[in-house]
């Protein structure tokens, strides 16, 4: 084929044209580290890049949050310590009140104390955390939660009240799960059952403004069979719908030899005048210390729970049983130190007061037990907190590898090819010096 | 006329002069571009008959020959214009994928830095600092949006300005192509030789022209070529060249398209037909990857601002605001807020057109968050005087109705939501809309001024909150609750205290409308009127906004309620520390909020990112086999046309002994005639 000059001279520069340009690619990539310099380098490993990229940032957020819900929680979790141990030893001087032989100025002194650690606990029930918010307000986190309210009536004590919410503070510790970093004031102050969680039991007075007059003691009591109580409670017994629900146990001596009977004491809503209360159950002898079934046959109700009174209740003694509300951690502590304030004159009163307060040391346990389950759950959620971690952790790894092996350079592979272009350069070079020195006007 | 050894030495003399020339010529021209090298043609002179035959009469030069091949010069100038436009293409896509390349630099960090922000304003909701670091990262998101969408609108300038260059370059070739034909007639009417050097030139201009547009070329008898581009528009005819315009496009009056001046007036020329070299690369270029590009990033901006702005609206500022707050407030739903879709009238409207409008439609909910149907292709609104069509630009789709209202399309639109719905009076036969939804939505999103002075309106609490009554019995719990679009008119009173009696929950607000876990909703007449309890359905109090699932207030309850347990749904009051919807605001960056639930922000900008490189690489191969192509055409035509020093020094040595020899035969001539004088003497 005949070859133009210019063809030579052409060709030689576009092929060290090209040599450069890839030098020049393989050196930016070379300066870089990076494989891709531009999308049109590798369009699918770019677009996967960017998504791997924000997977592995909106999960070093969630491990952010995961630290922040375990600093909160850990907060949280040391509060809790601290008012479990308060609670223990409202506990143990609680036990110590019901000694026969302590007087009236030693309750007094139990009192005093209780109110001291009554005052702890709401130092710790208005405990902040480090950021200044309140951690026991619910997402009020600005509102005080926890204060002495004005007395419903003159002379009645005030009690604490909760002016939080029911909120529970989320963070987004995964992708796919939220976290509550707090814990609500009224679920951990508030909201606890009394009695023994489905009932209360307390002594009901024997005739109008007198104590009961026998040494009867009733105990918390206990169900036995939940679906039966759910039903009595809520379908089948005839106090549906009035407000105030009770069960009466009223002991007689009506043939010579103790014998109890099942009311139904519950008071109807206003304006329905009082009625007497309603024989369901039949007259049954007692026994001291036996379980006494809660059964009625007018109509034929089994509540699948019992109760167990000791000591020999005297004729007309009463006892009463309502479906637990809830009582507050303060409340309880405040009825425990006004039990503990009021002077015992009689046997009959020293007995009362042995009855409720096994009913305020149940109540006690009630809170304690909370405390002990919101505790629980604030420890899983730190030991899952944990486990989350370390999986991020090695999620980040493995994002990091394949970001790496999609937009890394491979040093060996480019410094190679590096050498193989540069080398391609310098024969271009040299053979065009070479080429373009043949000329025949050299020889004229 | 010599005769004899003398006048037929003195012709070879001449001949080997003119050959001399010619190879001076060509080693002259060896750079000179478009050259085509050049031979003397010799003949014999006509021979003279004696009787001892034809005696010769030496030599004559017929005609300086040009080394040309019409077929190789076309096959040139054809690779060159698609060269050219591969060429012009890749400068323009290069730009766009060197915006998108950096990563640090990119939409996606931005993005990321906005949303890690809303999560940490979900994580402290009370402190102004994480609001107020949330505003900056959202005006810096914003900014970054803008940045992108004006380099990108730059752009169009860009290929506006270089069109009307491009144009002009095409119109100057043309007048010189035109005015050579003229002398090149003229030239080679009164020599009867071709004009060789001046043909070489008109070539070059026409392998010039090519690079701007393609053209086909005819010759006509008189040597004069006729150049003709897109589907075979005169641009030269013999002497006289046509004027090619730039007018704004009828339909969108910012885009520049090319015309030809015609006696009628100025004819447009339609873009497709337009291929070939620069111009065609810049045409194709700007409807093809600058309006997928501005689009595309347009709807991401356009749906980040819609979805956000909808779950912002449900929310609670630190200042107790919400859509329950009676008016006047200062509440702020919206954060961010981009333009309307774009509808740009034609110019060539009837009289008495209406204003045709178009807007956002609100994102659908979609379980628990919002989603844009916005595609990134633009739209035509055609009315002929009884039917209404709207079509969809990027593959035809077509939306047609009876009438003159819209209000058709935005029916069927509604069943195959496009993300906007137009609004307009009657419109008139003849007029035609273009719909731009998304076009100019990334370079004008902007930040709602009210919240970026003020950021404790960024609405990061729910505005509902529940409550479980402190005297249950029960062990039921209430979940915090989630408020959906229209929720304000399902809580026209509260609180609303829920009672659980026999199995069902009662008192809810009279009027008011429930569902359980999405299902039919059970109006409710009275107090006493109820709906089955379910441990852990999801009931929803329906609000104003018809959806389905429904929307409104929806909580679930679980666990088992004893009679007369009691369920509060109160405003949610002084909850400083509740950063629920921040919550729900920063899962919308992993969620599937574009293209009709199908992608998350991100996704649809790696795909932009990922259609404009692969695109660019595209261009960048075949421009380079096309550029390969090119060389191999010019390499045969080179083979042909162009100079080869070491041929031209021995054609100078061949003259060179040709011309001696004839000399030397002159000398041997002329002493022969010396010899005869000197008999005489």
């Amino acid at each position: 084929m005949r070859i133009s000059t210019s063809q030579i001279y052409d060709s030689a520069m576009r092929g060290m044209e090209r040599n450069q340009s890839q030098l020049v690619k393989s050196q930016n990539q070379m300066a870089s580290g990076r494989r891709m310099l531009t999308p049109a380098d590798d369009p699918v490993a770019s677009a996967r890049a960017l998504l791997v990229t924000q997977a592995q940032d909106a999960n070093s957020q969630y491990a952010r949050n995961q630290n922040n819900a375990s600093d909160r929680l850990g907060l949280v979790d040391s509060q809790l310590s601290a008012l479990s141990d308060v609670l223990q030893g409202v506990r143990s001087r609680v036990v110590q009140a019901g000694n026969t032989v302590l007087g009236d100025s030693d309750r007094q002194a139990i009192a005093s104390e209780l109110e001291a650690r009554l005052d702890q606990m709401l130092g710790i029930a208005n405990s902040r955390g480090a950021d200044g918010n309140y951690l026991f307000s619910g997402y009020q986190s600005g509102t005080t939660p926890f204060a002495r309210s004005a007395a419903a009536a003159p002379g009645e004590p005030s009690s604490v009240a909760y002016f939080g919410d029911d909120g529970q503070h989320l963070l987004q510790v995964t992708s796919s799960q939220q976290m509550a970093s707090t814990v609500a004031g009224s679920d951990l102050f508030m909201n606890i059952r009394e009695g023994n969680g489905s009932f209360s039991t307390a002594a009901g007075g024997n005739g109008s403004g007198f104590a009961n007059q026998g040494s009867g003691i009733v105990e918390a009591g206990s169900v036995v069979d939940n679906q039966k109580w759910q039903n009595a409670l809520n379908t089948a017994f005839p106090w549906q719908g009035s407000s105030n629900h009770s069960l009466q146990i009223v002991f007689s001596s009506a043939a010579g030899s103790s014998s109890y009977q099942l009311f139904d004491a519950s008071t109807p809503a206003a304006p329905s005048a009082p009625l007497p209360p309603k024989a369901v159950g039949e007259l049954v002898p007692f026994v001291p210390g036996q379980a006494i079934p809660l059964v009625t046959t007018v109509p034929a109700i089994d509540f699948g729970a019992q109760v167990v009174i000791s000591g020999q209740p005297a004729a007309g003694d009463t006892f009463t049983i309502k479906p637990s509300v809830n009582k507050s951690a303060f409340q309880t502590i405040d009825e425990l130190i006004g039990l503990l304030r009021s002077p015992l004159a009689s046997g009959a009163a020293r007995t009362e007061f042995s009855g409720q307060l096994s009913a305020h040391l149940t109540n006690l346990d009630q809170v304690l037990l909370n405390v002990s389950r919101v505790q629980s759950t604030v420890g899983a959620h730190l030991q899952e907190l944990d486990s989350l971690s370390n999986n991020s952790a090695a999620l980040d790894v493995q994002y990091q590898q394949t970001l790496s092996a999609l937009q890394d350079l491979d040093y060996a592979k480019a410094i190679s090819d590096f050498t193989r272009q540069q080398l391609g350069l310098e024969a271009a070079q040299k053979s065009f010096v070479t080429i373009s020195g043949l000329s025949l006007f050299n020889y004229l | 006329m010599g005769t004899g050894i003398i006048g037929t030495s003195v012709s070879g003399l001449q001949a080997a002069q003119l050959g001399l020339q010619t190879s001076g010529h060509n080693i002259a021209n060896v750079n000179t571009v478009g050259f085509t090298r050049q031979r003397s043609v010799q003949a014999t002179n006509p021979p003279l008959l004696t009787g001892a035959g034809f005696v010769g009469q030496g030599t004559h030069v017929a005609t300086i020959q040009r080394m040309y091949s019409r077929f190789l010069t076309d096959q040139v100038d054809r690779t060159q214009s698609t060269a050219s436009e591969l060429d012009s293409y890749y400068a323009q896509i290069n730009q766009i994928n060197n915006m998108l390349a950096d990563p640090s630099t990119g939409l996606s960090p931005a993005l990321q830095d906005f949303f890690a922000k809303v999560q940490d304003v979900a994580t402290d909701p009370s402190q102004l600092s994480s609001r107020q670091a949330m505003i900056s990262s959202a005006q810096s998101l914003s900014a970054r949006y803008r940045s992108l969408g004006d380099q990108l609108a730059e752009m169009y300038g860009g290929v506006n300005a270089e069109i009307k260059a491009t144009v002009s370059g095409i119109n100057a070739y043309a007048e010189q192509i035109a005015s050579l034909n003229q002398q090149i007639g003229v030239a080679e009417a009164s020599t009867g030789q071709p004009a060789n050097d001046l043909l070489d030139t008109r070539d070059q201009l026409v392998a010039a022209l090519n690079t701007l547009t393609k053209t086909r070329t005819t010759t006509n008898s008189d040597g004069s070529y006729n150049l003709f581009i897109g589907s075979g528009q005169q641009l030269v005819v013999g002497p006289q060249a046509i004027e090619l315009t730039t007018t704004p496009s009828s339909a969108d009056p910012s885009r520049l398209t090319v015309g030809l001046r015609t006696a009628a007036g100025v004819q447009a020329m339609p873009e497709a037909l337009l291929t070939g070299g620069s111009l065609g690369g810049l045409l194709q270029f700007r409807s093809e990857s600058l309006d997928q590009a501005s689009n595309d990033l347009g709807r991401n901006a356009a749906s980040l601002a819609l979805t956000y702005n909808a779950q912002s609206a449900l929310g609670q500022d630190l200042l107790g605001q919400s859509l329950l707050s009676s008016p006047p407030t200062s509440f702020a739903p919206e954060l961010f807020s981009v333009p309307a879709p774009a509808v740009i009238a034609n110019t060539n409207n009837p009289p008495g057109s209406p204003v045709v409008s178009a807007a956002f439609v609100e994102p659908p909910p979609f379980n628990g968050n919002y989603y844009t149907d916005l595609g990134s292709s633009d739209y035509q609104l055609v009315s002929d005087g009884s039917s209404v069509t709207l079509k969809r630009l990027s593959d035809g789709k077509q939306w047609a109705g009876p009438g003159v209202d819209v209000a058709v399309i935005n029916a069927q639109l509604a069943n195959d939501p496009q993300g906007f719905a137009l609004a307009a009076g009657p419109l008139v036969a003849g007029s035609s809309y273009r719909i731009q939804p998304t076009r100019n939505a990334a370079s004008n999103i902007s930040v709602n001024s009210t919240v970026l002075a003020d950021p404790r309106l960024i609405t990061a609490a729910g505005p509902i909150a529940t409550s479980v009554g402190s005297a249950n019995s029960g062990a039921a719990k209430v979940s915090a609750g989630s408020a959906g679009p229209g929720y304000p008119a399902a809580l026209a009173t509260m609180p609303i205290s829920l009672v659980y009696q026999a199995g069902e929950l009662r008192n809810f607000p009279v009027g008011s409308q429930v569902s359980i876990d999405g299902g039919v909703p059970v109006l409710i007449g009275a107090p006493s009127d109820g709906v089955a309890y379910k441990s852990g359905a999801t009931v929803t109090l329906i609000g104003s906004v018809v959806s389905s699932p429904p929307t409104g207030f929806s909580f679930a309850i679980t666990g088992l309620p004893n009679n007369g347990d009691t369920f509060s749904i109160l405003p949610n009051v002084g909850a400083t520390g509740d950063g629920r919807n921040a919550l729900a605001l920063a899962q919308l960056q992993t969620q599937a909020t574009m293209s009709g639930k199908a992608e998350t922000f991100q996704q649809a900008y790696a795909q932009l990112v990922s259609t404009t490189g692969s695109r660019t690489h595209q261009v960048q191969v075949s421009a380079d086999a096309q550029t390969a192509l090119l060389e191999q055409a010019r390499a045969s035509r080179d083979s042909l046309s162009g100079v080869n020093l070491d041929e031209e020094a021995a054609n100078l040595i061949r003259y060179q002994q040709a011309y001696q020899a004839s000399a030397k035969a002159l000398e041997i001539g002329t002493s022969l005639f010396d010899t005869i004088l000197a008999l005489g003497r």
